[in-house]
């Protein structure tokens, strides 16, 4: 089939904004959006930049808009996307060229939430690990998923407006580890989500939960957080 | 060098979000909607004469009337969905049938008063 690419483009070296290009290519229905621009690259222009790297929807490299929404390119079908496709990058950080984004102001809110696990406590006395039952486990199991992609932040509009906003990502991986029965850092991550520039500014639009590759239900966990902050409580 | 992060009004009104983000935006119009009715109805008490005049004509017409009802309606059904929604979190697996629910409820509302307010002010 034939299938219509309209992609934007923007050469900072050349341009001082962004313009569309439309190439027309030869595609299979099964074929990913990946593999069209892969193959626009090589065979068409090979100026054409985007991010790409494992291409299996594990690394979330390739986080972009396709037809107005945030999909992972690697993991959307030419079937489930129509012969016409319009493909920008993410809202809401800055563009460097074409489809790649400056993804730093996006790591560095994600670094403010601790995103790691926190326990100065001695070891237990075999040495060995810090045990947690199944249930523990479960607790946060929906967020350990987190690939980092960005496609939930750059789909929230509390985040278009406010660069500041930690967004849905940050939050969904404090959540793992405020949640996690091993980890001693809740109460900070609590206080610093509790700030101005933290949960409040979810306002449930839940353009979160619907771009997210991996299927997290991102705004209840933000929800969770949110009745933690309130209560004090984790359970 | 780069685009700046800058997100037009209509880059973001043209992102394909799901049911939630129509409810989003509409909230945010229904209160921008009763900001201007209560800035209006000040401002026609306090400055008078004919501009104050023009400025009650405007909004006790019924088309304004009808507006103002939606924006108030629809503001205060949907801030208790997510009012219910933050406070029970569990609920949040039903977002998509809590927004479902929410247009049951504001629809026949809103459609009988609009039938209400237009019948008044077109039947005499």
């Amino acid at each position: 089939m034939e299938v219509t690419v309209k992609i934007f483009r923007y050469n900072p070296e050349k341009d001082k904004r962004g313009n569309y290009v439309t190439y027309k290519v030869e595609a299979d229905a099964n074929d990913r959006v990946l593999d069209v621009l892969e193959y626009i690259k090589g065979k068409i222009d090979g100026a054409l930049s985007f991010r790409r790297s494992c291409a299996h929807g594990v690394c979330g490299s390739d986080a972009m808009r396709i037809n107005g929404r945030n999909m992972l390119a690697c993991k959307v079908l030419i079937r489930d996307v129509g012969a016409n496709i319009t493909v920008e990058p993410i809202l809401g950080l800055p563009v460097k060229k074409d489809l790649i984004v400056d993804m730093e102001p996006f790591f560095d809110n994600y670094k403010k939430v601790l995103p790691y696990f926190i326990n100065d406590s001695p070891l237990p006395e075999d040495g060995r690990e810090r045990l947690q039952t199944p249930e523990e486990r479960a607790r946060f199991d929906e967020t350990t998923k987190c690939i980092l992609c960005a496609a939930c932040t750059t789909s929230c509009p509390s985040y278009w407006l406010n660069g500041e906003y930690y967004g849905p990502a940050a939050i969904v991986n404090a959540h793992r580890f405020i949640f996690d029965s091993r980890d001693e850092a809740a109460d900070q991550r609590l206080q610093i989500l509790a700030e101005t520039d933290g949960i409040a500014r979810c306002h449930t639009a839940y353009n979160c939960t619907v771009a997210c590759p991996r299927e997290i239900k991102v705004t209840k966990a933000i929800g969770e957080v949110k009745m933690a902050i309130m209560t004090g409580k984790l359970d | 060098m780069g685009l700046k992060r800058d997100v037009s009004l209509s880059a973001g009104l043209r992102y394909r979000g799901p049911a939630g983000y129509l409810t989003y935006i509409l909230h945010r119009i229904g209160g921008l909607g009763m900001g201007i009715f209560i800035a209006m109805h000040i401002l026609a008490s306090f400055v008078g004469g004919r501009f104050g005049g023009t400025l009650n004509g405007i909004y006790e017409n019924w088309a304004f009337q009808i507006f103002i009802f939606f924006c108030a309606l629809f503001h205060a059904i949907n801030g208790l969905r997510i009012t219910i929604l933050d406070l029970f979190p569990k609920l949040l697996d039903y977002q998509t049938e809590a927004i479902w629910i929410e247009w049951a409820v504001f629809l026949p509302l809103f459609g009988l008063s609009a039938y209400v307010i237009l019948t008044t002010a077109l039947g005499g």
